[in-house]
């Protein structure tokens, strides 16, 4: 290291620099101090020579300085911006930032150090790092708030299948029977409320294990299921909406590598959005077909009012619900689980919203 | 991930005997540059960093394991039985001095010469006991690591070395020299500072040397000769070098020293 720059012992002692001033020997002994210094220790700069530099620090900071400075002076010849105590004879801390710098080496080497005041930024730096740990304790807090909440949601999602099942199973044992033509409308009623509550609840349930972490897991299988699953679904709503006009073109959906109830799922909650905004006077359209370049296409189409360009980007997001349907509204979960479903197939489900139909399209990926 | 991956090892040399160096607080294993380099024709000489310093994987950091220096003794028997060492000579340095001596209570299989240079079996003042520190002088070093976790990584953050000549690679490289995680830099203070490893001397059955420096404000002379009064058949030779780093200020005594021991 060049001297070049490095100022002499008699120009150093009296400097009147804004900081520190101090060289010491290869064995850390103070061989010239300037005045500043020796003010802020309450000695004069004199009395310092000879002194070991350690004996300026508090114990603390001999301990950082001997076992973390030293090492960095010696195999890299510099250390820059380390916080440091220095102590004097009182016992009075003063917190100072540190940088220093060797010439020289073996017996000859002298050390160049540099001290700043550094209580202000002390006092910035603890507010800081207390700051850093209030935060992280409110993020750990609110996370834990956040699960316990989905636990909750998941569990009485559980809890509500049950009676839901004993009500749907009355349901199924009264439809048997000899009913007046009122009787035969309530049952189909309460038929279609079981089916929207189940589907609800399905919905929310893996909204809450998707938050949770679980993710949407697929039993993936190949064969004809899809097909039966979709006739199913499509037959279930005719029924419940015995007034509405559900056309079902089923091209070839055999051999289709999905989870086949989460197709059924999905559908369901297209078909469930297609009834709550499709025009009740005309069709729905659900085609399920594969394309030409390989991929299963499972579309649902309703002649409805377009969706507004402002509700368009935030359509597959948790909790949107449109405005215009206040009897019929739902959760606002069942396009975004709908769109959850098709990413857990590396799929994708796409809208396309015009002034004479709306389409959801399915798409996923075959072989 | 193996121990030798977790602990940056680095093994060179050759020789039927194996030389393990260990670095203390503070620093990692660049801590022996100077020193272990020179073992390399008689000895398989081994250096590491301990979880948390140097390249060692921090990921591996467990405050219960690491909250005494018997985690950092179960890492060193574990590297040592990774590497198939046996009647291995240890080099300790500071801290690493006292985790040299509770891995040959564990295992005196795996050591049977114990290097310590400048140990301490406790750190703290008792009764008749003279650490060199009050509990009130710890306290505040570890409260001072808490708070100012900035300046202390300022200063020890590995030091980057850009390549301005060729800015098309954008390339930095970090040459780690004592580099020392912030976050697990209090929790190493703690487990060393606050040890009391004074009763484990007495069942060090391996063939010890002390290294003893002068003026040495972490390890005294007073506390140099109370771990050769307690380490049966322990030797103590006294360096000139003055300091806590004799390895770095004056190697080829500490090299000297070695080298007539073993």
């Amino acid at each position: 290291m060049s001297d070049t720059g490095v100022l002499s012992d008699e120009a150093l002692m009296q400097s009147s620099a804004p900081c520190g001033l101090l060289k010491t020997d290869h064995l850390g002994a103070v061989l010239v101090a300037n005045e500043r210094l020796g003010l802020w220790l309450g000695l004069s700069s004199s009395d310092l020579c000879g002194t070991p530099l350690t004996q300026l620090f508090s114990k603390a900071s001999r301990i950082v300085f001997e076992t973390s400075i030293v090492p960095l002076l010696s195999l890299s010849g510099q250390v820059d911006g380390a916080s440091l105590d220095l102590v004097n004879s009182e016992g009075t801390k003063t917190p100072v930032l540190l940088s220093a710098a060797v010439s020289g080496s073996g017996e000859s080497s002298v050390t160049t150090f540099v001290f700043l005041l550094a209580d202000a930024r002390r006092a910035f730096e603890r507010d800081l790092a207390k700051a850093k740990v209030e935060a992280e304790t409110q993020l750990s807090s609110s996370q834990r708030e956040g699960e316990l909440r989905e636990q909750f949601i998941a569990i009485l999602g559980h809890d509500l299948r049950n009676p839901l099942a004993s009500i749907s199973s009355a349901m199924n044992i009264l439809s048997r029977e000899t009913l007046s033509d009122k009787n035969k409308r309530i049952v189909t009623l309460t038929r279609g409320s079981i089916q929207r509550m189940s589907l609800l609840i399905d919905n929310i349930m893996d909204f809450a294990r998707n938050r949770l972490g679980g993710g949407i897991n697929l039993t993936l299988s190949e064969g004809s299921a899809l097909e039966n699953e979709i006739e199913q679904v499509v037959a279930e709503l005719r029924s419940v909406h015995p007034d509405r006009d559900v056309l079902l073109d089923l091209g070839n959906a055999d051999d289709v590598k999905c989870d086949v109830p989460r197709l059924g799922q999905l559908l369901s909650n297209l078909l469930g959005n297609a009834i709550t905004h499709g025009d009740p006077k005309r069709p729905i359209h659900v085609v399920a077909r594969k394309s030409a370049d390989n991929f299963f296409e499972l579309s649902v189409k309703n002649f409805g009012p377009p969706i507004p360009p402002s509700a368009m980007e935030r359509l597959f997001d948790p909790f949107v619900r449109s405005d215009n349907h206040g009897d019929q509204m739902g959760l606002g979960l069942g396009l975004h689980i709908a769109s959850e479903i098709a990413k857990a197939h590396d799929g994708s489900l796409d809208v396309q919203s015009t002034d004479s139909h709306t389409i959801f399209t399915l798409r996923i990926p075959q072989g | 991930m193996s121990a030798l991956e977790r602990h940056n090892v680095k093994t060179s040399g050759s020789g039927a005997r194996s030389l393990v160096f260990a670095h203390g607080f503070g620093c990692d294993q660049s801590m022996w540059r100077h020193v272990a380099p020179h073992f390399e024709d008689r000895f398989t000489v081994v250096t590491f960093d301990h979880i948390g310093a140097g390249g060692s994987d921090s990921k591996a950091y467990d405050p219960a394991k690491y909250a005494t220096l018997n985690g950092y003794a179960a890492d060193v028997v574990e590297i040592a039985e990774e590497l198939d060492i046996q009647d291995g000579i240890f080099v300790g340095h500071s801290v690493s001095a006292m985790i040299g001596a509770l891995s040959n209570v564990a295992r005196p299989d795996i050591f049977s010469t114990l290097i310590l240079v400048g140990p301490s079996p406790r750190y703290v003042d008792d009764a008749d006991y003279e650490g060199g520190f009050s509990a009130d002088d710890i306290d505040d070093l570890l409260a001072s690591l808490e708070e100012n976790p900035l300046a202390w990584s300022a200063s020890m953050a590995p030091m980057i070395v850009g390549n301005p000549d060729q800015p098309e690679h954008g390339e930095e490289l970090a040459q780690s020299i004592c580099k020392l995680d912030p976050d697990i830099a209090t929790g190493f203070a703690r487990a060393t500072f606050t040890s009391d490893n004074r009763d484990d001397l007495p069942n060090v059955t391996a063939r010890t040397l002390i290294l003893q420096c002068r003026n040495d404000i972490i390890a005294s002379e007073r506390v140099g000769a109370y771990v050769r009064d307690k380490i049966p058949g322990s030797q103590l030779v006294m360096l000139n070098a003055s300091g806590h780093c004799p390895n770095l200020t004056a190697p080829e005594e500490v090299i000297a020293a070695i080298r007539d021991f073993v």
